[in-house]
């Protein structure tokens, strides 16, 4: 069994490597491929450089099997013990030369490919900032993070094995084959007729675990959804004594996955000793040829020895060729799946000339606003309305009623899709998006808190703010009460989510954080409905401290808080279908009025 | 290692599949073995003697010796994958059940999220282990010794070139490998930096958006993925040394053996043969010590797995029935008797010498701030946890005499967090009781004042909810989870804060379903709201773990403080509008 090792050994025991499941496909390989040629084409002079060593080491790793057999009939068999040294001497030199030729490619091309994904990689989360908010409702973050890390880490994987691997297992085949013609084509002919039956039963491999590997995802992939459902709710589970049934359920998932499992298993481990088979017979072949040819028509043994060590040469990247081809294809359809991506439009542009304003007194006025998700189903229309400067303004109304996508317009999350928005008498595009931004604090129903200390989180209302102002603004929104009792109070360290505080305790936070934002613009959206209703009377306070000459837009469902308002609107289905006052409201006997009476009954 | 031999009991039952394995996979190594010592014999015996019929012979042989090779090899692959894949569904099934049986206590020392990796991830990564240890771990370390001891026995010319290549093989091997570790170690740390920072930018993207830190995000971006680029690419070019060092060092033997077998060629102690089946010997020895040194990197990484799997298998289920429970059906009379708690031994208790009498059918309300202790008290009722000190009774009885599961099954219980499984809203509601009746759920629902906004989904009942149910509200969520809880028809209903997000004018309409269905129940209704619980029986004010007062809403404002003090704060505040 010679094995003369071109590029990196195979990783298994078995030459020919392991069966790594069914190829995605990619839709548009050629210009995926250019695409990805693009990012490889600012490194061109490395590029360059590596292709020449590839071909410069393999054309070496073809000299050596030709010189041994050399060495063998020229000297070894003429007992030529001189000659013999020198031609080991050359060959020692040849290798010397290889080996470092290998690492330097390998070296370079890992550069190459480091680069890349590095670029590819800030670009993809440079896009994810950019996007806007319509793109992340309507994916999955799952989903999304798998293309940053499996598709990218496919391309990664591609870039620095395969590319050269491909190439020299390309030049390789090509190459030996001129040799082992140019040194006996009849043998070279025998040879070559395993080639056929290593690509057929690598194919007829392929073609049945593909089917068996899809049955067994499939399965694997429903069982880790149930464990991941059951375990998540075991709560659920254990306060309605359904263990037993929960536990046949995961049995029946598992048995399924045995079945399909052992299925595909058994079928791709097959992938190894065929391949062995194949280099045995393939290196029979030679050798009982060969040897019959050395008898009767008075071949030379160097050359069989060379065509040993070759078939060896030969066969293996053939049989790693298949392979290599999926791990590229992979890579292909992992990339397809980043540029996709990266050609989702981004959040619109400034205008040209766009307004910086370094205060805003405040004023807000819709005029007939109409907005819509999907095109053909609206969820905002004619909505119209002035708030002046310094006002506060609750917006109440049924779950889904649109609430929350008017204050959404004034962040410009979203965009209207009809009429117009003016703040401060402009409308709301003529200024610099994150010009608004700056200046609207936001205090949102689902708080997000970033792994870090306390300190930090509640700092990303500010990034310059010292600590005094950090906890000052802590105080305010009366989150200092526990933070002191927190185990390294602001340097606290939380989780990613936050998930070590209690939903009430991270609003505390985000509500800090708006505070210490200092905005023009405030927008509360259920601030406060996970507190509990003592703390809560200690955040109003703190709130109408932050509210006091801003102009406030408030979601709130405590009768309370809409109650000292200065504008109430009453949103249904999209629309206001009643303003005004608390008092006025009341006496309209209207919507709002229904429901109050219907609280106090 | 000890956990490692834990888990052989797994393997015991498909012991046999685990030896026929690599008994096969010997048999292919052996066949592989004999073809370089094969073709030397047709060219030193066949060629040099000019004997067809002895080649053809010998051709004959290594076709044989090839066709069982291929046996072995499938036969191995066979056993070893039936092995693995039994064992691993085994292991995973006792993991599951023991993890379902766990008690609160456990889940949170393990934490969900890493039982759910135990169950997923490490069983996969043990089931990989065992199927190398059977196939390849055999084949290398067989195909290393085979080979030196076969070029021992019939190349001891050559042998001295061993002596030197296979050490400095062998020693590279472990000085990459371990160094690997160590860098793909720390390549991995800034990984999980940077799968983080993804993470969290797109679960708090409308968060970064509001604040307009696009610019600030990408800065801490750069600086992990920077990271990132550099230590991969050092560590891959550090471990890129290693395979053509290999390359370099099997090759200077290929030019050894050209040399040393010149000079005994010459002098006639060896034939021409001896040299090339030596190359080839020289070749399985690489392959060996390189397949083995990979599988044990393999091996080295499931250790960890195993280790945390048998934890978890060795956790007690510390909740347990006794041996011979009660059999009396609970009617739910429920009794405090001094009962403290600490989720955490030897820290502050979480309940104090908590003591209060519920009469069968009594409504309990509990009131407090949050942290006080009223999920815990009434997680006690269903003996999610065991007291510390003092004695829990359920119809006189102390809890710990019932069987867990008929206990439970009396209860009703609708917990803080409103969690929904994946299925239709029916299938979710009859979780509480699959034998209900159509009518029994449209009841349930009603009660729960869930009807009408099912009503306006397009298919009903039959709405498929999402994982977590994000598709409805928190309030829609609530009410499921109260109708799951109705529908049991329970001796004793648990309502744990479950109307936070319901609009006030529905949490009366569910209040007084309750009054008119449940009146024979015990009920608890925890909740921060007094309008929730004004209408109790005996309303319990916690404060920081003891019940600080207890009484009907008018005695509490009238005696205590604290009651007042709620009472006041919340005064005027009318309820919710909407959810």
């Amino acid at each position: 069994m010679t094995k003369n090792p071109v590029g990196p050994p195979s990783t298994m025991g078995h030459p020919g490597g392991r069966f790594t499941g069914p190829v995605v496909k990619p839709k548009n390989q050629k210009q995926t491929l250019l695409r990805i040629w693009s990012y490889l084409k600012l490194q061109k002079v490395e590029l360059i450089s590596v292709i020449i060593i590839v071909v410069m080491s393999t054309l070496l790793s073809l000299v050596g099997p030709f010189l041994i057999g050399k060495t063998i009939d020229d000297y070894i068999v003429k007992l030529d013990v001189n000659g013999a040294v020198k031609m080991a001497l050359v060959l020692a030199g040849i290798y010397i030369a290889s080996s470092v030729l290998t690492w330097v490619q390998t070296f370079v091309m890992i550069r190459i490919s480091q680069k890349t994904i590095y670029r590819i990689r800030q670009q993809l989360f440079e896009q994810y900032q950019s996007l806007p908010l319509a793109f992340f409702d309507q994916r999955k973050q799952g989903d999304l993070m798998s293309r940053m890390t499996n598709d990218i880490e496919n391309l990664n994987a591609a870039l620095s094995q395969s590319v050269i691997q491909i190439v020299s297992s390309f030049l390789t085949i090509v190459g030996t084959a001129f040799a082992l013609f140019y040194l006996d084509w009849m043998l070279a002919l025998v040879t070559l007729t395993v080639i056929p039956l290593i690509v057929w039963a690598t194919k007829q491999i392929i073609k049945r675990s593909s089917v068996n590997y899809k049955e067994r995802q499939r399965n694997l992939g429903a069982l880790n959804g149930y464990i991941e459902e059951t375990i998540s709710n075991a709560d659920i589970i254990t306060l309605f004594g359904k263990e037993k049934q929960s536990i046949e359920e995961f049995r029946e998932a598992n048995e399924k996955l045995r079945t399909s499992a052992m299925r595909a298993d058994t079928i791709s481990g097959f992938m190894g000793p065929i391949n062995n088979f194949m280099n045995n017979l393939g290196l029979s072949l030679v050798i009982g040829t060969g040897a019959i040819m050395a008898v009767t028509s008075g071949l030379s043994i160097g050359v069989i020895a060379s065509f040993v060590t070759y078939t060896r040469q030969f066969f293996r990247p053939i049989n790693q060729l298949s392979n290599l081809l999926n791990t590229f294809q992979s890579a292909i359809a992992g990339s397809e799946r980043v540029f996709e991506i990266l050609d989702e439009s981004q959040e619109v542009a400034d205008v040209t000339n766009a307004k910086v304003k370094n205060t805003f007194a405040g004023n807000v006025t819709f005029q007939n606003v109409d907005f819509a998700y999907e095109q053909g189903k609206p969820i905002l229309h004619g909505i119209d309305f002035h708030a002046q400067a310094g006002e506060t303004i609750a917006i109440v109304g049924p779950t889904g009623s649109g609430k929350t996508t008017i204050i959404q317009l004034l962040t410009r999350f979203y965009d209207a899709t009809g009429g117009r928005i003016l703040l401060d008498g402009e409308p709301i595009e003529h200024y610099q998006m994150s010009n608004v931004r700056d200046h609207v604090g936001v205090v949102l129903q689902d708080t997000y808190l970033f792994s870090g200390t306390v300190r930090e989180n509640i700092r990303f209302g500010k990034l310059d703010a010292t600590n005094e102002e950090v906890e000052e603004a802590a105080k305010v929104a009366f989150a200092h009460n526990y933070i002191k009792y927190l185990p390294e109070q602001y340097e606290t360290v939380l989780t990613s989510g936050g998930l070590n505080l209690s939903q009430g305790q991270r609003q505390l936070i985000a509500i800090a954080r708006a505070i210490l934002e200092d905005p023009d613009l405030l927008i509360l959206d259920e601030a406060t409905s996970s507190v509990d209703t003592m703390t809560e009377v200690h955040i109003q306070k703190g709130l109408s401290n932050l509210m006091k000459g801003r102009t406030s837009f408030v979601i709130a469902h405590r009768l309370k808080t809409i109650e000292n308002a200065n504008q109430i609107l009453v949103i249904n289905e999209g629309k206001i279908v009643e303003r005004g006052n608390h008092q006025t409201l009341m006496n309209n006997q209207g919507f709002y009025a229904a429901l109050q009476s219907q609280l106090m009954a | 290692m000890q956990a490692v031999l834990k888990l052989t009991k797994y393997i015991r039952p498909y012991i046999v599949f685990a030896i026929i394995a690599p008994v096969m996979m010997l048999i292919e190594v052996g066949m592989d073995l004999l073809q370089p010592t094969i073709l030397q014999h047709i060219i030193d015996d066949g060629i040099s003697q000019g004997d067809t019929s002895y080649i053809i012979k010998m051709f004959g042989l290594m076709m044989g010796t090839s066709m069982i090779a291929l046996i072995g090899g499938i036969g191995c692959s066979v056993y070893a994958s039936k092995t693995a894949v039994n064992f691993a569904t085994d292991l995973r099934q006792d993991l599951y059940e023991t993890i379902t049986y766990f008690s609160n206590n456990s889940k949170d020392k393990f934490t969900l999220g890493k039982l759910i990796t135990n169950l997923t991830s490490d069983v996969e990564m043990l089931q990989r282990a065992v199927t190398m240890l059977l196939k390849i771990f055999v084949r290398g370390p067989m195909m290393f010794i085979g080979a030196v001891v076969i070029v021992f026995v019939t190349a001891r010319e050559l042998f001295p070139i061993l002596l030197v290549v296979v050490p400095i093989l062998a020693f590279a091997m472990y000085f990459f490998t371990s160094l690997s570790g160590k860098l793909f170690h720390k390549v991995q740390r800034v990984v999980d930096q940077v799968n983080t920072k993804v993470q969290e930018n797109l679960a708090g993207i409308r968060v970064i958006k509001a604040y307009n830190r696009k610019n600030h995000q990408i800065e801490q971006f750069t600086d992990v993925n920077t990271q990132l680029m550099k230590r991969s690419m050092t560590a891959d070019q550090i471990i890129g040394v290693l395979a053509p060092l290999t390359m370099f060092v099997v090759n200077l033997g290929i030019v050894a053996a050209l040399w040393l077998g010149a000079i005994k060629v010459e002098s006639e102690t060896i034939k021409v043969g001896v040299i090339l089946a030596f190359i080839n010997y020289l070749m399985m020895v690489m392959q060996g010590l390189m397949s083995s040194s990979m599988v044990l990197v393999q091996l080295a990484r499931a250790i960890p797995s195993a280790g945390r799997i048998v934890e978890v298998l060795d956790e007690k289920a510390d909740i347990q029935s006794p041996n011979q429970p009660v059999q009396n059906s609970v009617r739910g009379e429920v009794e405090f008797q001094q009962v403290s708690f600490s989720y955490i031994k030897g820290t502050e208790p979480v309940l104090k010498n908590v003591n209060f009498h519920a009469k069968a059918g009594e409504t309990i309300g509990i009131i407090g701030m949050t942290g006080s202790g009223k999920s815990t008290l009434v997680k006690m009722v269903s003996r999610l946890f065991d007291v510390d000190q003092g004695v829990v009774k359920i119809d006189g009885v102390p809890i710990q005499q019932y069987d867990v599961e008929q206990l439970r099954q009396s209860i009703g219980f609708a917990p803080q967090k409103a969690t929904l499984f994946s299925k239709t809203i029916a299938d979710n509601i009859r979780y509480g009781n699959e034998m209900a009746s159509d009518d029994r759920l449209e009841e349930a629902l009603l009660a729960a004042c869930a009807t009408e906004f099912i009503e306006k989904l397009p298919s009903g009942k039959e709405h498929l909810l999402t994982q977590g149910a994000t598709n409805l509200s928190g309030g829609q969520k609530q009410r499921l989870a109260m109708a799951r809880a109705f529908i049991r028809k329970p001796a004793i209903l648990v309502l744990d804060d479950v109307t936070s997000a319901v609009d006030s004018i529905s949490e009366k309409k569910i209040q007084q379903a309750i009054e008119k269905q449940f009146g024979q129940a015990t009920k608890f209704i925890v909740s921060s709201k007094i309008s929730s619980i004004r209408h109790a029986d005996q309303i319990l004010v916690m404060d920081d773990g003891q019940i600080v007062a207890c009484g009907s809403h008018e005695e509490l404002l009238k005696t205590n403080s604290m009651y007042q003090e709620i009472d006041k704060t919340q005064e005027g505040k009318g309820g919710t509008l909407h959810d």
